[in-house]
């Protein structure tokens, strides 16, 4: 590796420039001689020994370096070397790359694309690493971050027969659109966008509704009027609701079984819903009505 | 031993019937004993990866045709109940003995009860989210055709190979009562019994069932018993000390409820006075943080002691608390009996991102390290 070299010029030229500054707390060595900068190895972003105290001493805490997002905890953190200080940018550039670089094996056609694909990345890094063609390689990294996206917000390409040719169309101007960016990449599939995860349905896809008639809120029968006064029912929770939708769905239940009916009751609008039910419900439970002063002890 | 019609003491039809579906099962190992009944492993005979669970009811002398009137009970509702998490009834039939077995759906995930008593499993929030929704769905389905379950507890939410919840064992369920008809109050176990049947009131509703989800989801937010007492008299203590004694103002018509006892008139009963008045919405984000704002507000719903305000399995499922944040956790992620040693690898695995600090910046070792930052 010819780079090797020229990669260690450059990253102690970097050094002598800010290494000396807390990118933390601003404070600087050339004022305070004893200041000693610590790594974490989790992310390699260095801080001064002050500012690691501070903020980790109390226990785990999330790097300060904007960004970086880990969990660093003060046992881990040790001094830093003067290799530390390369990978921290290293670490840095990298995942700035990464972030925008991001495409798996499976989005490319073989192993090899990818493989080739890994190499081109690669590249791009280590001119960042290495300060050679930084503004090429970032403007170049930026126009591949907008065609991403662009591709993205497109979204997946319709299924339609008209979508089919519209997809051809734009797997031609596809070539067009990736070496714009400065890049062309073998074997890439058109990025599409995932699926987006339906709601969650607490329902589970369930739902009864009434098919032959519609609940009241009230039945304008006696005995109805007087168990909805009663103290015990009330209290306990005992629901006239849940009791007429059982008796309706009884009386109800079996329509649905006379497939011929059903059929005939689509273009019958005697069979709507809301006609007739406050009698049909009365009916339902009239048998019972005259039962309701028998005492009906249930052994259950 | 099936033993052919013979010319003289020929099967009927119903025998014949009867042996062909005992025919179709084969007996494996043991799974678990309970109160009335002991439950093996099975197989199709023609089928042998298709498992289930057969409960064979112990024959009780005390009852009527030897079968006790849970048995028939569960054998009614679980027939006539079928959704996701309720737990099937595939087949039922008679032993040479005489004894009624059942063929379950097999469940050999456990329960929630031994998920939160299993101290190598961690859950979050959202997995409680998970297992509560599928155990409203389930009772929800069971009100919607007018059964109440009445002995809903983590022992009774049985945990299906991909994790599914399956409400079981309806030895105890009935159909809403109608108007004017009495039922036990001595239903639902102890620890998960609402006030109203404590109280003595023989007119409750499906809210009864509600109540008992709720101290189930409690018991996994605390991974212990929530409301336990040895006696009834102490199982209301228990509750109106957490919760308030309530009064006609919270509770309309409570007083009159034969077991009912005043704030005022408890001075002598030991620990009952604590505390009179209802608690205030920061005691329940206090008492349930793990679940968040609408997870406390959710489980107040469920654990309100007034019957007619407390949350019926409809207004349950419509709650925002499951479609907020967290997501439930899906069915294939949730964490499981046995899961112990899984979940610590994968910590293990997912620690990573030391980079090697030996300098010799091997690109490809490197590229492996960065590429998950
Ligand atoms: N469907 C099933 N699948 C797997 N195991 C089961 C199933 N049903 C019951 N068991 C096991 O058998 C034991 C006893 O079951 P059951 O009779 O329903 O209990 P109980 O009488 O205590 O309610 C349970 O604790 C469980 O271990
Ligand atoms: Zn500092
Ligand atoms: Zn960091």
């Amino acid at each position: 590796m010819s780079k090797q070299p020229a990669r260690a010029a450059a990253a102690s030229k970097r050094l002598a420039e800010d290494g000396d500054i807390c990118p933390v707390c601003k404070s600087s060595r050339y004022l305070n001689s004893t200041m000693q900068f610590k790594i974490n190895p989790a992310c390699y972003h260095r801080m001064c020994d002050t500012c690691v105290e501070r903020i980790f001493k109390r226990g785990n805490s999330t790097c300060p370096i904007a960004g970086c997002a880990k969990t660093l905890s003060w046992a881990k953190f040790r001094r830093a070397t003067f290799e530390d200080l390369k990978i921290e940018r290293e670490v840095d550039i990298r995942k700035t790359v990464m972030d925008v670089m991001n495409k798996k094996e499976e989005d490319f056609e073989t192993l090899r694309d990818y493989n080739d694909y890994l190499e081109q990345v690669e590249e791009i890094a280590w001119n960042l690493i290495l300060n050679i063609d930084v503004e090429a390689t970032t403007g170049k990294l930026e126009r591949w971050k907008q065609h991403q996206k662009a591709e993205l917000d497109a979204g997946p390409p319709l299924a339609s027969g008209k979508g089919a040719t519209q997809r051809k169309a734009s797997q031609s101007s596809k070539k067009k659109d990736e070496a714009e960016t400065g890049f062309t990449f073998h074997g890439l599939k058109k990025r599409v966008a995932p699926v987006k995860e339906a709601p969650y349905d607490p329902w589970g896809g369930w739902s009864i509704a009434p098919q032959y008639y519609v609940l009241q809120d009230n039945y304008d029968v006696d005995w109805y009027k007087r168990i909805k006064t009663d103290v015990h029912h009330v209290a306990g929770g005992h629901s006239l609701q849940d009791y007429c939708s059982q008796a309706l769905r009884d009386a109800f239940g079996g329509l649905g079984v006379f497939i011929e009916d059903e059929i005939l009751a689509r273009d019958t609008p005697s069979m709507d819903a809301d006609v007739g039910t406050e009698h049909a419900v009365a009916a339902a439970m009239s048998g019972k009505d005259a039962n309701m002063n028998v005492n009906m002890d249930d052994v259950f | 031993m099936t033993s052919s019609a013979t010319a003289d003491g020929g099967q009927d039809l119903a025998e014949q019937m009867n042996d062909a579906v005992r025919e179709k099962f084969v007996m494996g190992g043991f799974l678990g004993e309970g109160t009335y009944a002991m439950v093996h492993k099975a197989h199709y005979r023609h089928d042998p990866s298709q498992v289930f669970a057969v409960k064979k009811i112990k024959l009780n002398a005390e009852y009527h045709n030897g079968i006790a009137p849970d048995a028939i009970r569960e054998m009614q509702f679980l027939s006539e109940l079928t959704h996701p998490n309720i737990l099937k009834l595939i087949d039922v039939f008679s032993s040479k003995d005489q004894n009624l077995s059942f063929v379950l759906e097999l469940a050999p995930r456990g329960d929630l009860e031994k998920l939160w008593k299993n101290k190598d499993i961690t859950y979050t929030a959202a997995d409680i989210k998970a297992w509560t929704n599928m155990l409203c769905q389930g009772i929800w389905f069971c009100h919607e055709n007018f059964v109440l379950h009445r002995d809903i507890k983590g022992s009774n939410a049985l945990i299906a190979a991909d994790g599914t919840i399956k409400l079981a064992d309806f030895g105890l369920a009935r159909r809403f009562a109608d108007p004017g008809t009495r039922m036990t109050t001595q239903m639902i176990t102890r620890m998960y019994r609402p006030l109203e049947l404590l109280y003595g009131c023989s007119h409750y509703g499906g809210t009864a069932d509600m109540w008992s989800i709720g101290v189930v989801m409690a018991e996994l937010v605390k991974r212990d018993w929530y409301l336990g007492s040895e006696t009834d008299i102490q199982q209301v203590s228990v509750i109106c000390e957490k919760f308030g004694t309530p009064t006609e103002e919270t509770w309309p018509g409570v007083s009159a409820l034969p077991y009912y006892v005043a704030p005022e008139k408890q001075n002598n009963m030991v620990g009952t006075t604590a505390n009179r008045i209802a608690r205030p919405r920061s005691w329940w984000r206090q008492e349930f943080m793990l679940l968040g704002d609408d997870g406390a507000e959710f489980i107040k719903g469920l654990l309100t002691l007034d019957p007619q305000k407390r949350f019926n399995s409809r207004r349950a499922l419509e709650d925002k608390y499951w479609t907020n944040m967290p997501r439930p956790t899906k069915k294939e992620n949730l964490p499981k009996e046995g899961g112990g040693e899984k979940a610590v690898g994968d910590d293990l695995k997912r620690k990573g991102g030391e980079t090697p600090t030996n300098g010799r910046a091997d690109k490809v070792a490197r590229k492996l390290d960065f590429g998950a930052m």
